[in-house]
């Protein structure tokens, strides 16, 4: 990935319960530092998402990395960042904080 | 719940995505775009930039799409709003200026 395009990339999620699963997603960067760089414009995260019985899906997160990463001497030496995300399980009434979203 | 193994007082703030969220492709209808961007990765060696025109494509598909979901509710409930998989944006702004100019250019040389 070059800082500054933007990319695609897909995760997937299966349900592989008998019952209808409500999750929501929150993701993180690796190394710390690298995450104030990553800039995600549309992915699956945040939003509640139904996953049918047996339902596997396709994820996609379209990002790009802030080109001011390539002009950063702290991130000389990184070449790998990693992305994750976590599911959890919806809750009735519960949503993730998040500051100034919604 | 903290995945970092250190002990500084730094923890990670997510921050949400500039456009929102993508609804789930529940149908897969743009699942074969998917496989052609993720073929495409596979024989370039995971280069992002050399599957670009791929993205590109899965991406028209989403916008492109109204949900079959959402065409049940629509005849279920009589709502005029069908829900797309992804919002209409101009090409320009998602970053792939560079790969629609190559097309514009390709088309005058064929006529």
């Amino acid at each position: 990935v070059v800082p500054g395009e933007t990319a695609l990339a897909f995760y997937k999620a299966k349900n592989p319960t008998d019952k209808p699963i409500i999750g929501i997603s929150t993701y993180n960067v690796v190394p710390f530092e690298a995450g104030q760089y990553f800039n995600k414009i549309q992915c699956f995260c945040f939003e509640e998402q139904r996953l049918n019985p047996q339902e596997e899906v396709d994820m996609p997160v379209f990002f790009y990395i802030d080109p001011e990463f390539a002009e950063d001497p702290k991130m000389a030496k990184v070449d790998l960042i990693t992305l994750s995300y976590t599911f959890f399980e919806a809750k009735e009434g519960q949503k993730l904080p998040l500051p100034g979203y919604h | 719940m903290s995945t970092a193994m250190n002990f500084s007082n730094k923890s990670f703030t997510p921050r949400p995505p500039d456009k929102g969220a993508f609804p789930l492709d529940h149908f897969g209808e743009c699942s074969a775009f998917k496989e052609r961007f993720m073929e495409c990765l596979r024989q370039s060696g995971y280069e992002s930039a050399a599957c670009r025109q791929s993205a590109m494509a899965y991406l028209e598909c989403r916008m492109d799409r109204r949900s079959l979901y959402s065409l049940k509710c629509f005849l279920l409930f009589s709502s005029f709003l069908l829900r797309q998989l992804m919002a209409n944006e101009p090409l320009e702004k998602l970053g792939f200026k560079d790969l629609i100019n190559e097309k514009s250019e390709e088309k005058p040389a064929k006529s």
